[in-house]
């Protein structure tokens, strides 16, 4: 694949000391970057022209169903990836809530196999317990060897202090991080959306922030204990991220990350009962939503998580109290990035999206020196973009934003020797 | 005369008006009920299935008796809600239905906005008969008609909703219409019975002591303990719930006033009403499940969508 990319803006953060100019790609390689490149008359390259456009090394999604194996009626590796790929991710992290579970190391071989030839790289997230119990310690250094990127047990974090610490402790020896949604399953048990005034006024049973909050100061204490390194993802509520902002300033090594939906939504957004947005964690007030753009904004917040949970349609069509949680959004994460904060730099885009996570997760940084494979997205913070479903690529249609125009869009994606636009 | 919405969702989604619209025809209806003859052509031509997604004695036999003196065709609907999610759809079931040719739907289910889910997919009006721990409408209507002819109106009036507040669609619809009406409304009952984000959310009182309730308010309507939508247990015992939350005919005679009675019905007698007040003077327990023929009669009618002045 050859492509010239014309009128290119480097964020400061990216390439040495250049802001603005050309980069050429020829065989999927950096063949040059420079102020301004030409072509001879008879080179007849493709020619991309990204004036307003922002470069980026690829983006890195940490927390992910693609489902596969095991519940491809909902997403397949293939078709994850796809929707991956155009909204501008390179690198995706995928949750081992599978069947079977991603809890050895063959479970691991078989995405790192089923995927070698997307263009998007596949990285498992090994089980932090046997078949997500939360009972038994999985085999995580044979999997930490075969190449899963991290730990998790996913949507059902540990409760089992006991067994966290433990779990803490062990992937000291391999460097290993650790991720937990958090929340302690013992509060509100039965909740539906977040415990408030919407909740109260709706009828239905609240989740309230404190069981998010509870867990989030039990693990900062076993990370304090163990001196190890633990990832909280999709946070949702003020406190949590005051209580992370401490924990960091103590020096601790806890990172965290929100999704994109939660910058943009409020529980005000579920007056109507829309299953699309329900979720876990859920939206909650608007006091807690600026409260995580803040953290987005300062640093406390490490990375964007766009968890992307695609559910089956008769999951989503149904009672609310029915309907399964979770929202798809690898091709809007970016487009509700942006429109929910629209002042974020260019920088800070490359921060949330790639660089945090490569630094967290131990993934080599992306370097465009000449000769390097060219892994890259290019995002464009004022044209608008409108996911529509004939472009969705992911076989889910669990989406609130069909239809509806967002401020941002990714221009293109290239990797491994291939190229998305949009 | 025309209401606000297409279905009868919830009161929330009702303005002061339609509640007035329906009270005025409820009141029509009731005279109806009074004649030797007590049934009207009104439905004539109008087919109405109950869908009972839940168990229901009183409601659903109020929703077939006002049918029936509405002249209306009737079709009967019961699952339990466990098998809905095995095997078919609320969507597919409904759908089913509505090819026979069927113009009104009646609803109760066990899930919070299954009614909400149903208005977006299927154009047939429908009445909400109870959803989950959200709204109960007609049941606060006739509430409402059953306050208003004991008391005259019901702005001003002081209503206790004592008990199990959480757990309650009767609380939460009685909330939205009495505060439409201009009425004051607290609730009262053990904290673990009383979301905790109820005076912000809905603009009421909030009280745990069931005697300072009492000594407050003008009717106090006593709800039932939710045991089956219970849970985890939020109360140590049931005879612990009756020494400190239950009215009992000491309570009321230690009061330097009378207040009315009202219990949504089926009694929990000794737990949260013992039988001495349930059957006793002040009741008025008697004359709401009259009222509710009355009220369903009004809501079915006018939510048929025929023109009011064609009878």
């Amino acid at each position: 694949m050859d492509i010239l990319i014309k009128n290119l803006n480097f964020p400061t953060n990216v390439y040495k000391d250049l802001s603005r100019g050309d980069l050429l790609i020829r065989n999927g390689k950096i063949d040059q970057i420079a102020p301004s490149i030409s072509l001879n008359a008879e080179d007849n390259t493709d020619i991309l022209d990204a004036e307003g456009g922002f470069l980026s090394p690829g983006w890195v999604e940490i927390f992910s169903d693609f489902a596969d194996p095991g519940f491809e009626f909902k997403e397949e590796l293939q078709t994850g990836a796809g929707a991956a790929f155009q909204g501008g991710f390179t690198h995706v992290f995928l949750l081992p809530s599978t069947h079977p579970v991603v809890d050895n190391k063959s479970q691991v071989s078989y995405i790192k196999d089923k995927s070698s030839r997307l263009p998007v790289e596949l990285y498992p997230i090994g089980a932090i317990s046997k078949g997500l119990e939360g009972k038994e310690l999985s085999e995580m250094y044979d999997m930490a060897a075969s190449g899963a990127i991290a730990f998790s047990d996913g949507k059902t974090p540990l409760q089992s202090a006991g067994l966290l610490l433990k779990a803490l402790q062990y992937v000291r020896a391999t460097g290993g991080v650790l991720i937990q949604m958090p929340f302690d399953k013992t509060v509100g048990t039965y909740g539906l959306i977040n415990e408030g005034i919407v909740s109260t006024q709706l009828g239905l049973p609240g989740l309230p922030a404190i069981a998010e909050e509870l867990m989030i100061q039990r693990d900062i204490e076993l990370v304090r204990y163990t001196e190890s390194k633990l990832h909280f993802t999709g946070i949702s509520s003020a406190r949590s991220v005051d209580l992370i902002a401490k924990a960091k300033s103590e020096g601790l090594r806890i990172t965290c990350s929100v999704t994109p939906h939660h910058l943009l939504f409020t529980d005000e957004d579920l007056k109507n009962y829309d299953t699309n947005l329900k979720l876990n964690p859920p939206l909650r007030t608007a006091v807690d939503r600026e409260a995580l753009r803040a953290g987005v904004k300062n640093g406390t917040i490490d990375c964007i998580a766009t968890q992307h949970f695609p559910q089956h349609t008769d999951d989503k069509v149904r009672e609310f109290e029915y309907a399964k949680n979770g929202m798809i959004g690898l091709q809007t994460a970016y487009s509700t990035l942006n429109e929910a904060i629209s002042d974020l730099s260019a920088e800070s885009v490359v921060s949330l999206l790639s660089q945090n996570a490569k630094d967290i997760f131990g993934l080599s940084a992306a370097s465009f020196e000449v000769g390097q494979e060219a892994d890259l997205t290019i995002f464009h913070p004022a044209k608008s973009s409108t996911f529509t479903k004939p472009v969705n690529k992911s076989k889910a249609e669990n989406s609130p934003y069909f239809d509806k125009p967002l401020k941002g869009k990714v221009l293109a994606t290239i990797s491994h020797n291939q190229m998305t636009k949009n | 005369m025309a209401l606000s919405t297409q279905h009868l969702l919830g009161i929330k989604d009702i303005t002061k008006k339609d509640i007035e619209i329906i009270l005025s025809t409820a009141h029509q209806f009731k005279e109806v009920l009074q004649r030797p003859v007590k049934k009207v052509p009104s439905l004539r031509d109008v087919t109405i299935v109950n869908l009972f997604f839940e168990n229901s004695t009183r409601t659903r036999m109020s929703f077939e008796l006002a049918e029936k003196r509405l002249s209306a065709d009737t079709l009967n609907f019961s699952a339990a809600a466990s098998s809905v999610k095995k095997g078919e759809t609320l969507l597919d079931t409904v759908n089913n239905i509505l090819s026979m040719k069927v113009d009104m739907v009646v609803m109760r289910h066990s899930a919070s906005g299954a009614p909400h889910f149903l208005a977006k997919h299927i154009n047939a009006a429908i009445v909400n008969a109870g959803d989950g721990i959200n709204e109960h409408p007609t049941q606060a209507l006739l509430d409402a008609l059953s306050m208003k002819e004991k008391f005259g109106k019901l702005e001003g009036l002081k209503v206790a909703i004592i008990g199990d507040v959480m757990h309650s669609r009767v609380a939460l619809s009685n909330i939205y219409l009495l505060k439409k009406m201009g009425a004051e409304v607290m609730v009262a009952g053990p904290p673990t019975l009383i979301p905790k984000y109820m005076a912000q959310a809905l603009d009421v009182r909030v009280e745990y002591s069931v005697k300072k309730a009492l000594a407050w308010c003008d009717v106090a309507n006593v709800l039932r303990i939710q045991l089956e939508r219970q849970n985890q247990p939020l109360f140590s015992s049931l005879r612990e719930y009756n020494l400190a939350y239950g009215v009992n005919r000491k309570l009321l005679e230690s009061l330097d006033k009378e207040i009315v009675i009202m219990h949504p019905g089926p009694i929990n007698r000794g737990v949260e009403l013992d039988s001495d007040v349930a059957d006793g003077p002040f009741s008025i327990i008697l004359n709401q499940v009259e009222n509710g023929v009355a009220v369903r009669m009004a809501a079915l009618y006018l939510y048929s969508g025929k023109d009011i002045s064609e009878s």
